[in-house]
């Protein structure tokens, strides 16, 4: 198999997943870029997660859920399936912070893991029962005569359509169809932990009344406004240019898509296609994608979101095969990059691409990412030094660069970054692993390597 | 006091609760101490503590810290507490007080090595048997950490190990094992002479899903916590199942004394339905005292359950002799 095959699955994973070790790039290009598609959007024909063992070693419900989690996106054999958990989080941001309640959140998660790659209908109706969500936008207090327009608002504005697509008596009458849309109440906190919210339609809080919306009019329900929402090509290309935010490149922020077109309406165009022509089913569109020649060509344009950063980072380190005490610290280090996982900051989400870069989230990155790959005993570290040594000649500090280069992705890297890496292998000569007594000093050489590529302005990007 | 020859089953009706979340947060095990003591083991996230307890639900502090993936714990009859931690793969001891005494063990797959220790018991002369989950074995020790013997390997066959969890040893010295991911027990003598199994895949009456807890009572009964179906059954000394318990909390003493002070979750208590509340959540350790008190650590719940065995043992003229065949004849 060629470097290219390779440097193109490194870059389907780190998008479709959370990155790959080199082995598994290795068997994923054996397998074709095509086959491995198929795998991560039809993730039944690989085996699930063992939930067993994370229950055994992580503890049951909402006990560190995010830990377990991390846990889930750098060991599950279906990636996507976290991958779009992730995706659905960003689009449809609910805090943690408003409802103190860890399981709800918890659970949306969950659903989104489990809806994520089906169809655009079935995920919003889920969505629309979610009481994490539900109790996020305040549609637990959305009732006949009493109505709260806060989810029937976002529904359209932030989950579906984007401004510009509907009139505000459409957002009224969305929300009137939600009324009743609620959950029972769930015993408290104290003293026994948190118990499950779950969804119920009050058919005493609901508007039986005529409604028009996006014109059509009658006795609309919360499932009548979904189904006309995903025939709505505004839709298509609403949720086509966040898949394509999240999976090929960055765009401005939501809040500026009304007035900013997309920087590549052809593929959005081919995205959107795929949405209406299959109602909304994420499986085709995201097929589409990672076989689309934009998608293909966008290596290293995205920044690499926190959660990207710190899971790319234990995969390359390869840590991690069993749960063992620690995992908290991951979710500790994406929250001091700027990303709390079931907390962003607003229902807008978590503001990406560039956004994520500041003086303060860049040094935690860089600090993370250094400290990390100091360690040679770590199994993805120790693989990667014995192939070095494999190589069974010393390498030329030119050599050793590229090799570094191609096993730490492989990276494509400026002429800038790669002065900077040739000239400290050149401070130390042929780099010389085989030599007995140089081996230590050699081994400490490719830390050093491997802590100036994951230091550089390359690394933060996917 | 040898077993009974049969039993007259009066009943095992819900005792008490005890403990609440902050107090007795994750519970997974719990050591029997004297005079009224327990132990409850609490695992929270990457650090454990054990709880001292009293079983009129009086909260005696923390005993015992430096411990991190904490599984299991035992006290000797001095009341020394002995804790498995699969994390360190050691077992360490503290006094009652939680002064630590030792800590023994390391990690590796070679005699008296540990991958993942889990559940722990005494035999009649103090010998400990660890369930060394992830080396697939049982291994025994004296209480000092000195090798004795082990059997036991990865498989599904007899006296074949996935991840065995809880362990217990009865007043006979037989061992019996929690054989988590085969769901099932299996019995030993001391030796690790393979008795009988009894168990398997499923969440009907008798069947398991991943077993965390066992224990063995006076009159031979075992106790199995089936973690996975949130619930303990109970089987008789023959392996046959006799009941199962899903759970029957009330709030305990500290609940009640939290919520007399708390009006909002009073508020929301009240809005709430309360059924899912009695319910086990994950049980982990399972233990028995000598006056039939069964505790069940509810870990998902932050609390101890508490049953109460009602049985009176029977003579041979009390109790007709065994039957192979069921009957609808009225004797």
């Amino acid at each position: 198999m060629s470097n290219t095959d390779i440097a193109l699955m490194a870059h389907l994973m780190r998008r479709a997943g959370f990155g790959a070790t080199r082995t598994e790039l290795e068997d994923y290009a054996e397998r074709g870029y095509e086959n491995v598609v198929e795998d991560l959007v039809e993730p039944e024909r690989c085996d699930p997660i063992d939930e067993d063992i994370l229950h055994r070693y992580f503890g049951s419900f909402e006990a560190g859920y995010v830990e377990k989690w991390m846990y889930r996106m750098i060991r599950s054999k279906r990636p996507l399936e976290e991958k779009m958990a992730l995706f659905w989080h960003h689009v449809f941001a609910t805090g943690v912070g408003k409802n103190q309640h860890l399981l709800a959140s918890a659970r949306q998660i969950d659903t989104f893991r489990r809806v994520g790659l089906s169809n655009m209908r079935e995920i919003l109706i889920e969505l629309s029962k979610d009481p994490a969500m539900i109790f996020w936008l305040d549609n637990n207090e959305n009732r006949k005569g009493e109505p709260n327009e806060n989810y029937g608002r976002e529904l359209l504005e932030l989950f579906s359509m984007g401004v510009g697509n509907y009139t505000e008596d459409d957002i009224k009458n969305c929300a009137r169809a939600f009324t009743g849309w609620t959950f029972a109440q769930p015993p408290p906190l104290y003293p026994q932990g948190f118990y499950d919210a779950k969804f119920v339609f009050l058919e005493e809080d609901h508007d039986d009344g005529e409604k028009t919306f996006l014109g059509h009019t009658g006795n609309l329900n919360g499932d009548d406004i979904i189904d006309i929402i995903v025939e709505q090509p505004a839709c298509a290309k609403f949720i086509s240019r966040h898949l394509y935010n999240f999976f090929v490149a960055d765009e401005p922020q939501v809040p500026s898509w009304h007035v900013t077109p997309p920087q590549d309406p052809e593929a959005i165009e081919i995205l959107s296609n795929a949405f209406m022509e299959s109602k909304g089913d994420m499986r085709h569109i995201l097929r589409t994608l990672f076989n689309s020649d934009f998608f293909k060509e966008a290596r290293g344009k995205k920044v690499k979101s926190p959660t990207e950063l710190v899971t790319g980072i234990l995969k390359l380190i390869g840590t991690y095969e069993r749960p063992d005490p620690g995992m908290g610290k991951y979710s500790g280090a994406t929250t001091l990059m700027g990303q709390k996982l079931l907390d962003p900051p607003t229902v807008e989400g978590w503001h990406t691409g560039r956004e994520w870069i500041d003086g303060g989230t860049l040094t935690e990155r860089v600090n993370f990412a250094v400290r990390e790959v100091s360690d040679a005993s770590r199994p993805g570290i120790a693989e990667l030094i014995n192939r070095l040594k494999a190589e069974g000649r010393a390498l030329a500090p030119d050599e050793f660069v590229e090799k570094c280069l191609d096993l730490a992705g492989p990276m494509t890297v400026s002429d800038t970054t790669r002065e900077s890496l040739n000239k400290f292998a050149e401070s130390g000569g042929d780099l010389d692993l085989s030599a007995d007594n140089g081996s230590e000093e050699s081994t400490d050489r490719v830390i050093q390597m491997l802590q100036l590529i994951v230091a550089s302005r390359e690394y933060q990007f996917a | 006091m040898g077993r009974p020859y049969g039993l007259l089953r009066a009943g095992f009706p819900f005792y008490k609760t005890l403990g609440m979340r902050r107090l007795t947060n994750f519970p997974i095990d719990i050591a029997l101490g004297k005079e009224g003591c327990l132990y409850i083991l609490c695992r929270n996230r990457d650090a454990s503590t054990i709880r001292k307890y009293h079983i009129d639900d009086k909260d005696l502090g923390t005993v015992g810290r430096g411990l991190t993936w904490a599984v299991a714990i035992i006290a000797d009859s001095e009341e020394n507490l002995y804790v498995s931690d699969e994390a360190k793969h050691c077992i360490l001891s503290f006094d009652k007080d939680g002064k630590e005494l030792g800590k023994w063990g390391e990690y590796g797959d070679g005699d008296g090595q540990l991958n993942g220790p889990a559940g722990i018991a005494f035999d009649a002369e103090e010998n400990i048997y660890v369930a060394d989950s992830l080396n697939h074995r049982v291994q025994k020790f004296t209480k000092d950490g000195e090798f004795i013997s082990k059997w036991g390997r990865f498989g599904d066959g007899e006296g074949e190990f996935n991840m065995p969890w809880g362990l217990t040893v009865d007043e006979l010295g037989d061992v019996y094992v929690a054989d988590w991911r085969n769901d099932r027990v299996q019995k030993f003598t001391g030796d690790g002479e393979f008795i009988f199994a009894f168990g398997k895949s499923g969440s009907g009456n008798g069947e398991l899903n991943r077993p965390t807890g066992v224990a063995v009572d006076e009159h031979g009964d075992v106790y199995v916590s089936d973690s996975g179906n949130d619930r303990v059954q109970l089987f008789n000394s023959e392996s046959r199942y006799v009941q199962k318990f899903l759970g029957d909390a009330a709030l305990s003493t500290v609940a009640i004394e939290y919520m007399m002070t708390n009006a909002g979750p009073n508020r929301l208590r009240d809005m709430a339905d309360l059924e899912p509340q009695k319910y086990f959540r994950r049980p982990g350790g399972v233990a028995v005292n000598g006056d039939g008190l069964m505790f069940v650590a509810d870990n998902g719940s932050y609390r101890v359950q508490v049953y109460q065995k009602q049985a009176i043992p029977l003579t041979e003229e009390q109790f007709s002799a065994p039957r192979r065949s069921p009957t609808l004849h009225q004797e």
